[in-house]
């Protein structure tokens, strides 16, 4: 069993938006080298790189390395999409537990803003990262995308539950509340519920305010030894516990797309940390689309399977709500870097870092979620104030 | 915009030829394992339930319920514009198996959850047919 041993104590991420002219290594360089400065450590103490990028640019975590001139013991870069980057840190922490490393850089950067304004970049987009397989299943009925297959258990949840579109409006307005007042947000202007309502529609019941953003930026955490930690400049956040879940079967198989993965992940997580979810005092969760976020709220245990819509509408997701969620703004709002930005958000809140109108009051515990693959990967960390 | 290339022809593995080959004589066939007696969709070399390799191929009901479905309102290449809004579904089919499909023959707003189904297809050349579903 995994001792508690690891600790996030640096903590940081690039510029976040639309920046062209850099690649994604160049983000994620600028992130690796912000959050190693943070955790007051120099390039020698990294030991190990689990750094991803997009999935067309192979072996990111060693180009990374000749980048930033670094020799490590551990190194690799990981294949399970979005649920990807809390696992690295968990990979991270069992490797410093187990002796395979001291300090971990983990990291992802994308610049999915820039990329998708060159020539070609539709085209190879289209063509990129799904396996035969599943495209021989789906292109030549039209369907094309992720909005789509998160939008299938969308309409799915509505029918066995009543969910409404208004309940997915509240998702994205309580995000951009947050984002707000976040000055490196992609996405800062107030949303109106009437202005969700009359988003542009994109596959019902999605219009365009239920998807995540296209965004240039990286993200960074330094994971070490608890013990070495308790030398650096910050608070050190505890790893303490973590879980993971993976319906390999398929999204659409049994009720995968209705009661995700997360319920198994949050349950192994829970049953490590020894806490319940009324003890999280903060969820950064893998908000691709507003529905993930419905999803999760309910399969994290924070209310009943089902109730989510309405214990949303109920303002639970803002600062003063009952579970206070994605407090940066999310990827709805804050600017998409496959989950990175999650685990980044929720160490400075566990660090009491913000000023008071950003500031989870007391925040002790927080729990952050990474959700992808083919829709079917999904993993959970649970951080601690130390 | 850039000319996206959209595979409306499929490309059919060894393993899925005779799925297709059944499409194209307008029968929905999938494979059923004789041990187990169970049925499984995408095609594979084993039953995906006990994993024998005892298996066939099975011309199936047709029927399906709809399991869920989405509405495309914008178009992901401009082949499919003309084409919007069009129905993505997944059916469950009688036999248990579900799939993806279009969900065609009524109006996209007219379409619910738990509505039954019945398979239909449509030739797409180059001796290819797509199944979709329609209101039974």
């Amino acid at each position: 069993m995994y001792g508690r041993t690891a600790a996030i104590v640096g903590a940081a991420h690039s510029q976040i938006g639309e920046i062209p002219g850099v690649t994604s290594q160049g983000l994620m360089a600028d992130a690796a080298i912000a959050a190693i400065a943070d955790a007051g450590l120099t390039p020698k103490d990294i030991d190990g790189i689990l750094v991803r990028g997009p999935d067309d640019e192979y072996a990111f975590q060693q180009q990374l390395g000749e980048r930033l001139g670094l020799n490590v013991s551990f190194t690799t870069s990981l294949d399970n999409g979005g649920a990807s980057q809390t696992l690295s840190v968990i990979l991270a922490a069992m490797a410093i537990e187990a002796g395979f490393a001291t300090t971990v850089l983990c990291g992802y950067a994308r610049n999915s803003w820039s990329r998708t304004r060159m020539p070609g970049s539709r085209k190879a987009r289209m063509n990129q990262s799904t396996a035969a397989r599943t495209r021989e299943w789906r292109d030549s009925w039209g369907y094309f995308g992720e909005p789509a297959t998160h939008a299938l258990g969308a309409q799915r949840h509505m029918a066995m539950y009543g969910t409404t579109k208004e309940h997915l409006g509240h998702i994205a307005v309580s995000l951009r509340e947050h984002a707000s007042r976040n000055p490196s947000a992609q996405m800062q202007a107030p949303l109106t519920m009437e202005e969700y309502l009359d988003g542009r529609a994109i596959v019902d019941p999605f219009g365009i305010y239920d998807c995540s953003l296209r965004t240039d930026a990286g993200g960074a955490v330094v994971v070490t030894s608890l013990d070495r930690a308790k030398d650096l400049p910050h608070t050190p956040v505890i790893v303490r516990g973590f879980g993971s879940h993976n319906n390999l079967t398929g999204w659409w198989v049994g009720d995968n797309m209705v009661k995700t993965a997360a319920r198994q992940s949050g349950e192994m997580a829970y049953r490590m940390a020894e806490v319940d979810p009324q003890d999280i005092d903060t969820a950064q969760l893998y908000d691709c689309f507003t529905y993930m976020v419905l999803a999760q709220i309910e399969d994290y245990g924070f209310c009943e399977k089902g109730a989510g819509g309405e214990f949303i509408a109920s303002g639970a997701l803002r600062l003063d709500g009952a579970i206070p969620t994605n407090t940066s703004g999310g990827q709805l709002s804050e600017g998409h870097v496959e989950g990175m930005l999650q685990v980044v958000e929720g160490v400075r809140q566990l660090r009491h870092e913000y000023p008071e109108h950003r500031q989870v009051p007391d925040a002790r515990l927080a729990l952050i979620s990474g959700h992808g693959g083919n829709t079917v990967c999904h993993t959970t960390l649970i951080l601690e104030r130390g | 915009m850039d000319e996206v290339l959209v595979r409306d022809i499929p490309q059919p593995t060894p393993e899925s030829q005779p799925f297709w080959d059944g499409a194209a004589h307008g029968e929905l066939r999938i494979q059923r394992c004789n041990a187990c007696e169970r049925f499984w969709f995408p095609p594979s070399n084993r039953c995906q339930h006990c994993w024998s390799d005892d298996v066939e191929w099975r011309t199936v009901s047709g029927r399906a319920e709809l399991y869920t479905f989405t509405v495309y309102r914008r178009a992901y290449a401009p082949a499919l514009k003309e084409q919007l809004p069009y129905v993505v579904g997944i059916v469950e089919l009688e036999e248990g198996p579900r799939l993806v499909t279009n969900v065609v023959g009524c109006d996209p707003d007219e379409v619910r959850v738990g509505m039954p189904l019945r398979v239909t297809f449509r030739d797409i050349g180059e001796g290819f047919a797509l199944h979709g579903f329609e209101p039974r």
